[in-house]
């Protein structure tokens, strides 16, 4: 069976294993690792760009975390957590507390840096117009952070969209299913296609997320215009339209 | 009014910024912190409105002391200018403008429509008005940051470096409007810079502090300019400093003209030297020279010449009698009305008189 075949067989996209369902219990990981690494990242960074405390502890630790072995980690989770939780849970957890390692790093990085990277001018108007420390932070500050935010966010994504794979190792559902399944049984179509589709998956996410950007950064801060484009000059250029136009 | 009495800044690690700064800025009137970089100028402002907080004196607003308000009131009180205007990014002209207003709870609408009439105020029409900061000039940034600084209608105004991130011609021309802006508005400003053009030109009274923040020297700018108290406010105002006082300095109403029969356009011109050539109603067009031209018609007209009435500032006249045809200066009346001339030596003698 070629990749093309598997992709395209009925069977592969119902069911309860199917292809729908794998990709929603893969984002299901992956919203849920996302939340709680944005619930302690975000905060975590506001105060450290706030503040201007832990960053170099902060930067450290954040760095250490990227470079942890993520599958041994998750054995190791795995094996700690196996005599204190019962269920299906003794399987979700170390999976989701493995990817919210993954996803704080850039997240926690993108708020603070943000913060910090505010204009100062501005910051310091504000400052001298009145405005409260507080007031600084939510009207100033934190709308100069939100290109940086956003992009701390996306690339938590992919880490984790990319990572979310090794579910599958401790039995869990997820695209990670059709690679593992595919290596123990020397289906290389169906590894080759579960790996193609965490790759859409995180094409569509990143489109997501540029879409996210446009509608919550103002322009002014992603310095375009609203303006039309003016029309082409040049006859070429004119004549090209015209004819394209024409059809 | 502003007062400084006995205001000092120490830092910690034993530096002197500001040292034993008594100042006093009357209400209405703009009084400009000049010195070279490290004077404390800069420090001196930010303690009016306790970005910095003063080490001992006391710094009172109207009589109040500043240190006894709380920080955030009283900067809302008080306008606000910086050096790269400081607007915010995320926000458009006229939302930058009503940021404080909007802050303390104005209504939307009419915070903008005070807006917009406030960026009129500073010369910038309504096209403007939905650009980001980053789509303007930085001499139209600094016309929003200055329109912001009044949104509030606060009483009065500091202003750090306001125009000196712009390049010489618009740099001027902001002094300019500025100028005319306050006689309007009549704020009471404390001004920070280190050119001491800007401050001889927009400045009722300078300070001159020297490095260590100690007053040199505290005056009007003629005050400057003639009696500078010692060699260092001597350099600092800098070179031609007898001709630059005669730009704060008037002639006496009753200084005499030179008679001088002007013509009309298209008249024989029978004289030989420079002649003046007026409209029908008196108003002068130019000059045209009688050792070449036979009549004054619209081609041998020389229009370069500029027209003063004699309010006009002594270094004006002077100037313009010196770059005059025939080294004489045409002075009209209040109406535009050609009135006489007025020679070098003549605006020298009044001068003269003036101060004997």
């Amino acid at each position: 069976m070629t990749l093309f075949e598997w992709l395209t067989d009925p069977a592969n996209w119902t069911g309860s294993r199917g292809i729908p369902v794998q990709v929603g219990f893969h984002l299901l990981y992956t919203v849920i690792s996302l939340a709680i690494a944005s619930a302690i990242a975000i905060p975590l960074g506001i105060f450290i760009g706030f503040t201007g405390k832990g960053e170099a502890i902060v930067a450290g630790s954040a760095n250490a975390l990227r470079s942890l072995p993520t599958l041994g980690l998750l054995i190791l989770l795995f094996l700690v957590l196996a005599p204190v939780i019962a269920g299906q849970l003794v399987f979700v957890v170390p999976t989701i507390i493995v990817l919210v390692l993954l996803a704080i790093p850039p997240i926690l990085t993108g708020t603070y840096t943000g913060i910090q990277s505010a204009d100062e001018a501005a910051v310091d108007a504000a400052r001298g117009m009145g405005y409260t420390r507080t007031q600084i932070l939510w009207r100033v500050q934190m709308p100069c952070a939100l290109p940086l935010l956003i992009s701390g966010l996306r690339g938590s994504t992919l880490q984790v969209v990319s990572t979310a794979t090794v579910a599958a190792y401790l039995g869990l559902q997820g695209l990670g299913r059709y690679i593992i399944d595919g290596r123990a049984q020397a289906d290389f179509a169906q590894m080759a296609g579960g790996a193609l589709l965490v790759a859409l998956l995180a094409l569509a996410l990143e489109l997501l997320f540029s879409v996210l950007g446009k509608v919550l950064v103002s322009p002014g801060l992603r310095r375009t215009t609203r303006r039309r484009r003016t029309a082409p000059t040049d006859t070429a250029t004119a004549a090209l339209t015209t004819l394209t136009a024409a059809r | 009014m502003i007062r400084f009495e006995s205001v000092s800044k120490v830092y910690d690690d034993g530096t002197t910024a500001v040292d034993n700064l008594n100042l006093e800025v009357p209400t209405g009137s703009l009084l400009a912190l000049v010195g070279p970089s490290g004077c404390g100028k800069t420090t001196s402002l930010r303690m009016i409105n306790r970005l910095i907080d003063a080490t001992s004196g006391t710094i009172t607003l109207d009589g109040v002391d500043v240190s006894s308000t709380d920080r955030v009131g009283l900067r809302r009180k008080i306008g606000y200018v910086i050096q790269h205007a400081g607007l915010f990014p995320h926000r458009t002209v006229v939302d930058n403008v009503a940021a404080l207003p909007r802050l303390l709870g104005g209504d939307r609408k009419k915070t903008r429509a005070r807006a917009l009439e406030l960026l009129e105020l500073v010369g910038l029409d309504e096209r403007f008005a939905h650009r980001y900061p980053w789509q303007l000039s930085g001499g139209q940034q600094q016309r929003v940051g200055v329109a912001r600084a009044l949104a509030t209608d606060p009483p009065f105004l500091l202003m750090d470096e306001p125009f000196s991130a712009v390049d010489p011609i618009v740099r001027a021309q902001l002094q300019d409007e500025f100028l005319r802006l306050q006689g309007e508005i009549g704020k009471t400003i404390v001004m920070v810079t280190h050119d001491i053009d800007e401050a001889l030109k927009l400045g009722d009274q300078v300070a001159v502090l020297r490095t260590g923040g100690v007053l040199a020297q505290f005056g009007t700018p003629l005050e400057l300019l003639t009696r500078p108290v010692d060699t260092f406010v001597a350099d600092f105002v800098g070179g031609a400093r007898g001709y630059r006082a005669l730009g704060f300095e008037q002639l006496s109403e009753e200084t005499a003209l030179t008679p001088h029969t002007p013509v009309k356009l298209d008249e024989r011109v029978s004289d030989r030297g420079w002649v003046v050539v007026v409209d029908d109603k008196g108003r002068p067009l130019g000059w045209v020279d009688g050792g070449n031209a036979r009549d004054a018609s619209a081609a041998t007209l020389h229009t370069t010449s500029r027209f003063l009435p004699l309010t006009a500032s002594a270094r004006e006249l002077l100037d313009g009698a010196l770059a005059g045809p025939g080294g004489t200066l045409g002075i009209v009346d209040a109406d535009g009305v050609f009135v006489g001339v007025l020679s070098a030596s003549s605006v020298v003698e009044a001068v003269q008189g003036a101060a004997a």
